[in-house]
């Protein structure tokens, strides 16, 4: 009897749970004093974790606040899990800015402002690229915690040497090492974009060309405004370039395996043990995972290295398209507060990237203060772009952003089909109001 | 039972009368329901309704319904969602196609698989060890199922099963089967078939055991030969078991998650979407909860057919399993 009691008590305080967690608010009114423990959540597990930790850890002793790291690669699914639980935690670190803009605009981002901090002078650090993806309708709602540069190509010093071959300036001399790589017998590249969660190397393929044979006002156009159509014929035009190097002819295994694998696999496939292609394309993190991760006996420099991604259309120059991630709080506590302000300061950017993990978006982060020739040349290339474009599938709104990597994955298994695919994907991107 | 039949004088005064229900017979039955009722409508009927109330609205990052839209979800699903159904291309495509794939191959290979192994195995003398054998990945989670099939479809000879058979025994070229339109949805069917057909198996070997010796051994003194028996006794008694097992093979397959989320994601493209799949893709990846609340929606409509059999099932107290 009191079993059966006890069980419907439990159902009745579901059910009332239930009906006050439904019509829970996130209150909004000021700065509480803190709990002396905050939870931050993003997707890095192993090398990269232990890298963030390590800020942590400083932050924990400089401050007394602990704190509680939570990971998970399906960032996405977790993230809104927690939201519409109305239990998010208390700050995360957000890989998509166009994610940024979707909580912004549902109100579940507490802002700088609203943290008490002094978003201005926060600011200063950081270049208007990196400022304007946390500035959504003129309120600053993060920092950039972490930045990318994604226009590097990274290849064997020592092969490159063996075959004589010097470091391509542009695109064309870039086909022609692949070219002179398959006429002596081995495979010029390798990629891997397996799935919903590996499609981002081709968008980030795409975006290279695009950026660079396009020019960045049309990048801008297409990816931000929507006012160039993605079945336009500029679109066309880096698809064909896109496939020059990415068939079968040319990528380890041909398209198949670039659909079957990961693109952790695609490091391994160039620069594990039992490597099988020359050269791949990836953003600055390749060196940290690869060296980390995949071969640790590998020395930079000789065994791996980066270039710039050759310019394409000597009218259009571009010199990084990058990403980052953004920090940004759920909950609006003095101790969230703080750890924000630590996250922007130069102190936290020194500890980082001395990992070798990251490159700082911070410009007061000192060069001394990376730990090796591959990081130290990323961070130099990030400060010294003239030009600056944004990762454009990360920005693009709502599934677009993912639809898109599928579309290219289409686009690379059948290029003959690419004038329909892309129609298609220009009436999906209609029908979801961007662009119109 | 009128209130008049209750016999005058009592010996004790009769406290508080109770109300109407509780004097009909079995009101105690209703009282040892509750709970379960209680229960099944917290956990069961509430979520229900609401899913299908979200189906008819837009949601935001909260999942909080902001506006109403009536039927545009299941509209757009139907007729302008190439992930779901695209009927531009022939034969159609999408995450339902790829389910009615799946409703085809899956149960049937499953099935047939079950029943041959079962009736073969009755007639040898080391039966247990070929049913353990065949009823071993039954056991095995269907994530860890899917693990073990991601490397035996690895394209590298050196690691994948499948293509070291491929290369060594044929000298072909890797196939990547979880990378081609064209082999993946096969590919996985078969994964899920070799983890399933020990369920179909050891239902249908039970049943077999079920049938009388007699009337084996009384046609086969009519001089029926083995196929004979097979087909015109056998077969036909385990036509309700088959049914059964039938039955919940179709329900796996329409909600069918884990051994696509591990070994494809849907992909290569959205080649082995399914609905299950790109209604978690739709919730949590794009954080759509309206128009993901209209696929669970269809789910529901596909499943209560199956449900309704069952029940009926039961009623008839033909319960064979």
């Amino acid at each position: 009897m009191t079993k059966r009691w006890a069980a419907l008590l439990a159902v009745l305080l579901l059910a009332v749970g239930t009906a006050t967690a439904c019509g829970g608010d996130d209150g909004g009114g000021g700065t509480k004093e803190g709990t002396g423990t905050i939870t931050i959540f993003s997707l890095w597990g192993g090398s990269e974790q232990e890298a963030f930790q390590k800020v942590l850890t400083q932050f924990t002793k400089d401050t007394g606040i602990e704190t509680k790291y939570e990971s998970a690669r399906d960032f996405l699914p977790v993230i809104r899990t927690r939201l519409a639980a109305d239990n998010p935690p208390m700050m995360a670190i957000i890989p998509r800015p166009g994610f940024v803009a979707e909580l912004a605009k549902d109100d579940v981002l507490i802002s700088l402002e609203d943290l008490g901090l002094d978003a201005g002078q926060i600011n200063e650090n950081y270049s208007d690229t990196w400022t304007k993806l946390t500035t959504i309708d003129g309120t600053v709602y993060g920092v950039v915690a972490k930045a990318n540069s994604k226009s590097t190509v990274w290849y064997k010093p020592n092969s490159f040497q063996e075959n004589g071959f010097e470091i391509p300036k542009t695109w064309d001399e870039l086909l022609e090492i692949t070219k002179q790589y398959k006429a002596k017998g081995k495979t010029p590249w390798a990629a891997g974009a397996q799935g919903d969660d590996n499609s981002w190397t081709l968008t980030d393929w795409f975006e290279q060309i695009y950026a660079r044979q396009a020019g960045p006002d049309k990048y801008t156009q297409l990816f931000e405004t929507g006012e160039v159509p993605f079945n336009d014929q500029s679109v066309k035009d880096a698809v064909n370039e896109m496939v020059k190097i990415l068939n079968d002819q040319y990528v380890a295994g041909g398209i198949d395996t670039v659909l079957g694998i990961s693109f952790v696999d695609s490091i391994g496939r160039v620069f594990g043990k039992n490597p099988k292609a020359e050269m791949l394309y990836e953003g600055g993190f390749v060196g940290g995972i690869a060296i980390g991760e995949v071969n640790p006996s590998l020395k930079p420099g000789t065994d791996i290295d980066f270039f710039e991604f050759p310019q394409i259309n000597p009218d259009q120059s571009v010199d990084v398209v990058g990403g980052g991630d953004v920090a940004a709080a759920f909950v609006n506590n003095e101790d969230v507060s703080k750890l924000m302000e630590y996250l922007a300061s130069p102190e936290a950017g020194e500890i980082w990237v001395s990992t070798g993990a990251i490159a700082s978006p911070n410009e007061s982060v000192l060069e001394s203060a990376y730990p090796n020739e591959l990081v130290k040349k990323e961070a130099r290339e990030l400060k010294e772009a003239k030009s600056f474009l944004f990762d454009g599938s990360d920005l693009l709104p709502g599934t677009l952003g993912q639809n898109f990597g599928t579309l290219l994955q289409n686009v690379v298994k059948n290029p003959g089909d690419k004038d329909n695919l892309l129609d298609n994907y220009q009436a999906d991107a209609e029908s979801a109001g961007f662009g119109s | 039972m009128s209130s008049t039949a209750v016999p005058g004088p009592v010996g004790k005064p009769r406290g508080r009368r109770l109300p109407a229900i509780f004097r009909r017979p079995g009101w105690q039955g209703l009282l040892f329901i509750l709970p379960a009722v209680v229960l099944l409508g917290a956990l069961v009927a509430y979520p229900l309704v609401w899913t299908i109330v979200y189906s008819f609205g837009d949601t935001n990052s909260r999942l909080d319904i902001v506006s109403w839209v009536g039927f545009d979800n299941y509209e757009r699903l139907f007729t302008r969602d190439r992930v779901f159904l695209n009927r531009d291309s022939f034969p159609p495509e999408g995450a339902l196609v790829n389910n009615l794939k799946w409703a085809l191959l899956y149960t049937t290979i499953s099935l047939a698989l079950g029943l041959l192994i079962a009736v073969l195995a009755a007639r040898v003398r080391y039966e247990s060890i070929v049913k353990a054998i065949i009823f071993v990945p039954m056991a095995i989670a269907a994530t860890a199922v899917a693990i073990i099939w991601k490397f035996v479809y690895e394209p590298d000879p050196d690691i994948g099963a499948a293509n070291a058979v491929l290369h060594g025994a044929f000298n072909l070229d890797p196939i990547v089967f979880i990378g081609r339109a064209d082999t993946v949805n096969y590919a996985i069917i078969f994964a899920y078939v070799w983890a399933s057909t020990g369920f179909a198996m050891v239902v249908l070997s039970a049943a077999l055991k079920g049938i009388p010796e007699e009337i084996l051994e009384a046609a086969r003194t009519d001089g029926a030969n083995e196929w004979h028996i097979f087909r015109r006794i056998q077969f036909p008694l385990l036509s309700l078991p088959m049914a059964v097992v039938t039955v919940w093979l179709t329900i796996n397959v329409i909600k069918l998650f884990d051994v696509i989320y591990v070994l494809s994601r849907g992909g290569p493209g959205n080649s082995s979407e399914v609905i299950a799949t790109q209604m978690f893709d739709e919730l949590f990846q794009n954080g759509e909860g309206g128009y993901a609340a209209a696929i669970a929606v269809v789910m529901l409509l596909l499943i209560i057919p199956l449900m309704i059999w069952n029940i009926s099932r039961f009623r008839s107290e033909r319960v064979v399993t």
